[in-house]
């Protein structure tokens, strides 16, 4: 958002048009609604058996979805395919792990240098790769996975561990708390999270820097020809989805005390790949509907074990190529068709005229 | 022993150089023809070695009868990948986003089958020429020696099929203009095809000439690609001269960076020297331009 002085006039002298635009305003109901069922669902499970196992799924999900919803940020909206999501994560989760347990810093101080040491690892990568056209990003990035990936197991030992990953990195101190509460405690926090990078993701897709992105994504040409930065619209939204993916690696690694260096592995990838796709890649739900999805399945689903991996793999090709909007425009086009408010006129004539708009 | 350093590391990197050759050969060349990147080439570099380790374990035949079939089957996986996954969205709006992601999900969906089929545990496929010579302290495999030879070999072969053959110069057409060549009734879909064909042949054969060097388990197909996709970025994507001499460019300095600094420090050299190389000359040591390729 640091762009919008920049771009503001611009944007003031056309007089974007709200109702028109390609979005719709969230009605407030809805966000306090959701907000209000998420304060309300931990205290509600803890009267179950399973509560607690149900908090602990939710966290997880909190964290992925924020992991998928920055991917889909560059991926989606900006075109830009990274592939160092997973990388930046573990950049994140070993920057406050260090910390925490060769420093012995408190792990809420030192959660604040793993989203900053992200956002350094991401303009590092983005700097030399973004002005370049987008096949050298997938390179650049897989290299930089790999990379991370034999630092992290062959690295100095306050690092690699000898070769398993950080294994006692202090836990958040919940002042007392044990069993359930601490949980119900950890669920808020990992919730607050969630709430602030969905919020932050939601905010710059609508600014003008996300339209920019957008624009660059649908048409290169014509969105540079019309004045917008190619190279800073990029990496800014590369450095912002690097600063979520980072805190939640932070988030993970003191909520699980430690981080191994099996997170690299191929099928990490493939779990939040599958969250976008499958969700709808390109859509600001999709990610969220997709991490709720992936990780309601993997639980359901667990006794096929192995089989997961190759099956997810498969969904994900089929899904990008015959069906490559996913599950979430599928799911809103019949909540508009049978549920939803009658569309305005003046809206759905300017929405025919809208390119590439799915 | 001044000497020995210096033999191992520049035998290393000759080695090393052409390993990423042979693998970045296909990169390149699907890259350059259609425009696809292919980020299933480890998978069918493993698909390759796997089907040779079980002619050779199972059936117990020689591994000459084994590097045919493990080619072979490379080839047909590719061609399969192609038909179900390539074809149905050539020509359409999302072409590099479907392709990019179906080639992840495909191979990591071959890393799981070949963890289920296979185990985790490392297997050995044969060498095709045994044996060694003692250089200054150095092993010189004759495995390697072959390596080398085919790699050289491949790339002049390759050179020679696009430049001198109907279907190498069908290939070029396509690759630099699709809508000319078509009006000029080259079968567009079907150079597609041909390319990822061979491109995944040349995948099965690295993968059966690299796996006693590598060994094989389910994701030994992941590091070779990188290596192939530095490489392809170093010399120019879609250059095949690009590919050979970054190739050996690459590998001599890896070679010496692993020999006189450690192995620790190679991949981070590497990535160094080729963000370095991207600031200077962003588009690889050939780069060409959007409009010519190959």
């Amino acid at each position: 958002m640091t762009t919008q002085p920049a771009a503001a006039p611009a944007a003031a002298r056309i007089g974007v048009d709200v109702d028109a635009a390609p979005w719709r305003r969230v009605p407030l109901a809805t966000v306090f609604g959701a907000l209000f069922l998420g304060l309300l669902l931990p205290i509600l499970l803890e009267r179950f058996d399973i509560g607690e196992y149900l908090v602990t799924l939710l966290i997880l999900f909190f964290m992925q979805a924020v992991v998928a919803q920055s991917w889909n940020l560059i991926m989606g909206y900006g075109g830009i395919y990274s592939f160092a999501q997973v990388a930046l994560f573990a950049v994140g989760g070993w920057t406050t792990g260090v910390l925490a347990h060769s420093l012995g810093l408190n792990p809420y101080l030192a959660i604040i240098f793993a989203p900053v040491l992200a956002t350094v690892a991401a303009l590092l990568i983005g700097l030399p790769t973004l002005r370049l056209r987008g096949t050298y990003v997938v390179l650049m990035t897989l290299a930089f996975h790999e990379l991370a990936r034999v630092f992290a197991i062959t690295g100095p030992r306050f690092i690699s561990g000898g070769g398993y990953g950080l294994t006692i990195v202090p836990t958040f101190s919940t002042g007392g708390a044990v069993g359930t509460q601490r949980t119900i405690y950890l669920y808020y926090l990992a919730m607050l999270i969630f709430a602030v990078a969905t919020f932050v993701i939601w905010r710059v897709i609508r600014s003008p820097l996300g339209l920019a992105a957008t624009a660059l994504r649908d048409s290169e040409t014509y969105a540079v020809s019309r004045g917008i930065n190619q190279f800073r619209v990029r990496l800014l939204l590369f450095a912002i989805s690097a600063f979520f993916t980072g805190l939640a690696g932070g988030y993970l690694t003191h909520y699980e005390g430690g981080i191994s260096t099996s997170v690299f592995d191929l099928s990490r990838l493939i779990d939040l790949l599958a969250m976008i796709v499958i969700g709808g890649w390109g859509t600001f739900m999709g990610p969220i509907l997709g991490a709720g999805i992936v990780i309601g399945l993997d639980q359901a689903l667990v006794g096929i074990g192995d089989y997961r991996a190759l099956a997810e793999g498969l969904i994900v090709a089929v899904i990008a190529v015959f069906a490559p909007q996913g599950l979430w425009p599928t799911l809103r086009g019949v909540y508009d068709r049978y549920l939803g408010p009658e569309p305005q006129a003046a809206a759905e004539a300017v929405a025919d005229t809208e390119p590439g708009a799915e | 022993m001044h000497n020995t350093q210096l033999v191992q590391a520049v035998w290393g990197g000759v080695l090393f150089g052409s390993v990423y050759g042979l693998m970045a050969l296909g990169l390149t060349l699907v890259w350059g023809a259609v425009r696809l990147l292919n980020l299933a080439h480890g998978a069918i570099f493993i698909v390759g070695a796997y089907a040779a380790y079980w002619v050779v374990a199972s059936l117990h035949l020689p591994i000459l009868v084994a590097l045919p079939v493990g080619v072979l089957t490379a080839a047909a996986f590719a061609t399969m990948m192609h038909v179900l996954f390539i074809r149905p969205v050539i020509g359409k709006r999302g072409f590099d986003n479907a392709t990019l992601v179906a080639t992840v999900g495909l191979s990591i969906s071959v890393s799981a089958a070949a963890l289920l089929i296979f185990n985790p545990q490392y297997k050995v496929v044969p060498p095709v020429l045994k044996g060694s010579n003692n250089v200054a302290g150095v092993e010189i495999t004759y495995q390697g020696l072959l390596v080398i030879a085919t790699s050289l070999a491949l790339f002049a072969l390759v050179y020679l099929f696009l430049t001198y053959t109907r279907q190498g110069m069908a290939i070029r057409a396509v690759s630099q203009q699709q809508e000319a060549a078509s009006l000029m009734s080259i079968p567009v879909v079907r150079t597609y095809g041909v390319v990822i064909a061979i491109s995944g042949a040349l995948a099965g054969l690295a993968g059966v000439l690299l796996s006693p060097f590598y060994f094989l388990n389910p994701s030994s197909g992941f590091n070779p690609m990188i290596q192939a996709l530095i490489v392809t970025i170093f010399g120019g994507l879609g250059s095949i001269r690009g590919a050979l001499v970054a190739g050996y460019v690459l590998g001599i300095f890896e070679s010496f960076v692993e020999v006189y600094f450690g192995v620790a420090w190679a991949l981070p050299g590497v990535f160094l020297l080729i963000i370095l190389m991207l600031i200077v000359r962003p588009n690889g040591l050939f780069g060409i331009g959007e409009v010519r390729r190959l």
